[in-house]
């Protein structure tokens, strides 16, 4: 017991005073659109369609990049021919919708060369993050205070982001600390953090657990595949795809898996008490 | 005498019968009538240990179905891949279930996706497919398109067993869990606190992982590779990279084989400690969890300080790996496991001093070395029940061959046998890694990647391993004729080992079950797919 108590003492606390503070190696690509030709080579470097080129006309053509199904694999930034495609460094990447994990840079062609020159980028389609943010205060009317009930629900994942939301409960990250804990029973939860993509066989069970919450029940998917379906792609025989195939998302914490400040951050943006952004794109201006 | 003549003699087969497709794989066709007789040959004669079991659809090129078996051979340093072709006119095989348990789940997912009968099955219940799932629909044929939704039918609950007598009660579990584990259905006869039985039912976090492998490039197929099982990235990442690099007849330099020892090695440890401190979390010893759990965090910090990604996705490469590490790297990577080595030796102290501890793990959730023989368990599970054996050593891949290692092995198939495999492997792995340092083959620019070729050969098929941290997983992947993929059959040892923890949890209490399920710590999803 002394030995316990005696090395208790010399590890100290671990617990780090400011998570959000780190800055990985790699974060989410980040394509500076400024420097991009449009040339479709990342598009094919992409296993799960993050990356997608279209042309809306004949001399147009439009390059978009959704976090909501980039397991950051880096291909694409090897890819790249013209070295556009870069790191975002930041941990706080989290949206309230799919179309606010994406972005869209437009494109006029050349038609000699086949070379995109940037235009602009296109208007996000749906509400912006400010106004998704008043939304979900509204909807929680302060009712969660400061302490947030959370029920994980793995609807399909491969683990890999339950192994990331059990890290936020070790004594570095420590999500007891911000008020939040994790309960047994959706009887219970304020907050589904759900995994996915969901599958055909947890379909069920995952709209049960939805049912046995209480109101106002938040969701938040977790992951690639939880956004989007990720790399096990949607509407295949056995999986749906993203959780909000079938439950309504307040929250998207993307990430193949997301880190655990990712996820610790996804739930205080749940709280309404931290604000959702793309933590990536900032960080790499 | 050669290999291919000594398996030949044992099988009571013509030499030249028996095919060496390539180093390490040996194959033979037989007719389906003969899978038994020749299943008893394998076992008796060749000591062979049943691997994998699945069907391939190849009526397209030939006309008909494939089943097929993967055998290790650890005697001769050898796979052995059996073959019988099905007529789709008489779409059944017979059975080796009855003799040989460990064919249990194979055979009965073999018919729940191609629809091919194991005549003589005992227990012929579905596995793969839950109850709502139509008949006649077999997801893994090539007729049935990956994005068919199949509408649910009303279908009989899946029938457990029933408990009757004074006192006694089925518990049902799941799928969806008090804790942050994955999804599965456990139903227990309890009289009281005793376990009676427990009944399994899995698939929920069924993906379609084996016909999605069908639609991707094989060159983005390693990525799906590392979401097979999300605690196993490496190790399904090299078991896919080593089939196709077989297949293409591409050998990683001495450089990258060397670093992927590194790369499982340190799925190994990461994850033998977040276990260790997941039975102390059990039995509410919060001491030593949050001790493993911190050390589980600074491997995986050391991970994506080294490699960009705390589980290592993105690393293994198909010819080597996406990145090397830097010479201040692996100095990093050498202090940091020096002083992991003393913090865990620490931790297993803290534990095997602790009385109240013992109380919990010893005697508990016992699978006897008969059971584990006749289950066909593999890997950490086999091993805490006295089998030894152990890819890394049995059929070296990578630069396993010529290090020094010892496969541990326990005798007492309880939670503590399991843990002490652990930590004993622990130090192998840490003895491993420092030895592989030692003679790391120097940095150059193109030393940590072969160039792979733009195709791989049509109609053919090869085997890929690695013993990861729970066991042997595999990877049999075939080409079609233009040589995409044309299936891949992923094995992961959790779907070999489910049936154990039915044999090793009767007779212990409800309160034990955690412990003795964590102690194990199958995957769900690797099981599913």
């Amino acid at each position: 017991m002394f030995s316990i108590i005696a090395k208790s003492v010399k590890i100290g606390v671990l617990t780090e005073a400011h998570p959000f503070d780190t800055q990985p190696s790699f974060g989410f690509p980040v394509i500076d659109f400024s420097r991009c030709v449009a040339c479709d080579d990342c598009e094919r470097a992409c296993p799960t369609g993050a990356i997608r080129t279209a042309r809306p006309g004949p001399a147009r053509k439009t390059v978009t990049l959704s976090y909501a199904a980039c397991i950051q694999c880096r291909e694409c930034v090897d890819a790249c021919p013209e070295k556009a495609i870069g790191a975002s460094h930041g941990v706080e990447v989290a949206a309230y919708t799919r179309e606010q994990l994406a972005r869209t840079g437009s494109f006029d062609v050349d038609s000699a060369t086949g070379r995109g020159a940037f235009v602009n980028l296109e208007v996000q389609p749906g509400p912006t993050l400010n106004e998704s943010a008043d939304r979900l205060r509204e909807r929680i009317q302060g009712r969660l205070g400061r302490s947030l009930h959370v029920r994980q629900v793995d609807a399909g994942s491969c683990n890999g982001c339950e192994a990331e939301i059990a890290a936020t409960t070790n004594p570095l990250y420590d999500l007891e600390r911000f008020g939040v804990h994790l309960v047994a029973s959706p009887r219970h939860a304020d907050v589904l953090l759900v995994t996915g993509p969901v599958t055909r066989n947890m379909e069920i069970a995952l709209r049960r657990t939805y049912e046995a919450a209480p109101d106002p029940r938040i969701v938040v998917a977790v992951g690639a595949c939880g956004c989007s379906g990720g790399i096990f792609g949607e509407a295949t025989y056995a999986a749906l795809g993203g959780v909000d195939r079938v439950l309504p998302v307040d929250v998207y914490v993307p990430g193949c898996p997301p880190r655990p400040q990712a996820i610790l951050n996804g739930l205080l943006v749940a709280m309404g008490i931290r604000e959702a952004r793309l933590g990536a794109v900032a960080a790499s201006k | 005498m050669s290999v291919v003549s000594t398996v030949a003699t044992a099988l009571g087969v013509a030499e030249e019968v028996v095919r060496e497709v390539r180093a390490g794989e040996l194959a033979l066709e037989v007719e389906r009538s003969n899978l038994p007789a020749l299943a008893d040959r394998v076992f008796l004669g060749l000591e062979g240990r049943l691997l994998s079991l699945f069907a391939s659809d190849e009526r397209q090129a030939t006309g008909r179905f494939v089943v097929r078996q993967v055998w290790s051979l650890p005697g001769h340093r050898t796979f052995l891949h059996v073959a019988a072709p099905i007529d789709p006119a008489l779409p059944s095989f017979p059975s080796i279930s009855a003799k040989y348990p460990v064919a249990n789940w194979f055979e009965r997912e073999v018919m729940d996706l191609f629809g091919l009968v194991p005549e003589g099955h005992p227990n012929l219940a579905r596995v793969a497919l839950h109850d709502d799932w139509p008949e006649g629909a077999w997801p893994l044929r090539k007729d049935f398109p990956a994005d068919r939704i199949v509408p649910r039918v009303q279908g009989d609950f899946h029938p457990f067993r029933p408990v009757t007598g004074e006192g006694v009660f089925q518990v049902p579990v799941g799928p969806v869990h008090a804790g942050i584990i994955e999804p599965g259905h456990f139903r227990f006869g309890v009289a009281g606190e005793p376990i009676l039985y427990l009944q399994l039912r899995l698939f929920y976090v069924h993906k379609g992982t084996e016909k999605r492998f069908e639609r991707l490039p094989w060159r983005h197929g390693v990525f799906l590779a590392e979401s097979i099982s999300g605690d196993t990235s490496v190790g399904h990442a090299l078991a896919y990279a080593h089939a196709i690099e077989r297949l293409a007849n591409v050998e990683p330099p001495p450089r990258a084989r060397a670093l992927r020892v590194v790369l499982l090695e340190l799925e190994r440890l990461y994850n033998h400690t977040a276990d260790i401190g997941g039975v102390a979390t059990d039995v509410a010893f919060s001491v030593a969890a949050s001790r493993a759990q911190t050390l589980r965090e600074g491997l995986l910090r050391l991970q994506d300080d080294l490699f960009g990604s705390r589980l290592m996705r993105s690393v293994v490469a198909l010819g080597g790996l996406r990145r090397d590490v830097s010479p201040e790297g692996l100095i990093k990577l050498r202090k940091h496991l020096e002083h992991f080595g003393k913090e865990f030796d620490d931790l297993i102290r803290l534990l095997n001093d602790a009385g109240s501890f013992g109380d919990r793990v010893d005697g508990t959730g016992i699978l006897t070395q008969q059971a584990a023989r006749d289950l066909g368990i593999v890997g950490m599970a086999a091993r805490a029940s006295g089998l030894d054996m152990d890819l890394r050593r049995d059929h070296p891949h990578d630069a396993y061959e010529g290090l020094r290692f010892e496969v541990p092995v326990e005798q007492g198939g309880d939670v503590r046998a399991r843990l002490t495999v652990r930590a004993r492997e622990v130090a192998q792995s840490l003895s491993i890694v420092r030895q592989v340092l030692d003679a790391m083959p120097p940095l150059s620019s193109a030393s940590f990647r072969h160039p792979m070729p733009t195709r791989l050969p049509p109609r053919a098929s090869a085997l890929g391993w690695a013993e990861a941290w729970r066991g042997p997983c595999t990877h049999w992947i075939a080409t079609d004729e233009r040589g995409e993929i044309a299936r891949v059959k992923i094995t992961d040892p959790s779907f070999l080992n489910w049936p154990g923890i039915v044999q090793a949890v009767p007779g212990n209490i409800i309160p034990d079950f955690p412990v003795i399920n964590k102690s194990f710590n199958f995957s769900y999803s690797g099981n599913d797919r």
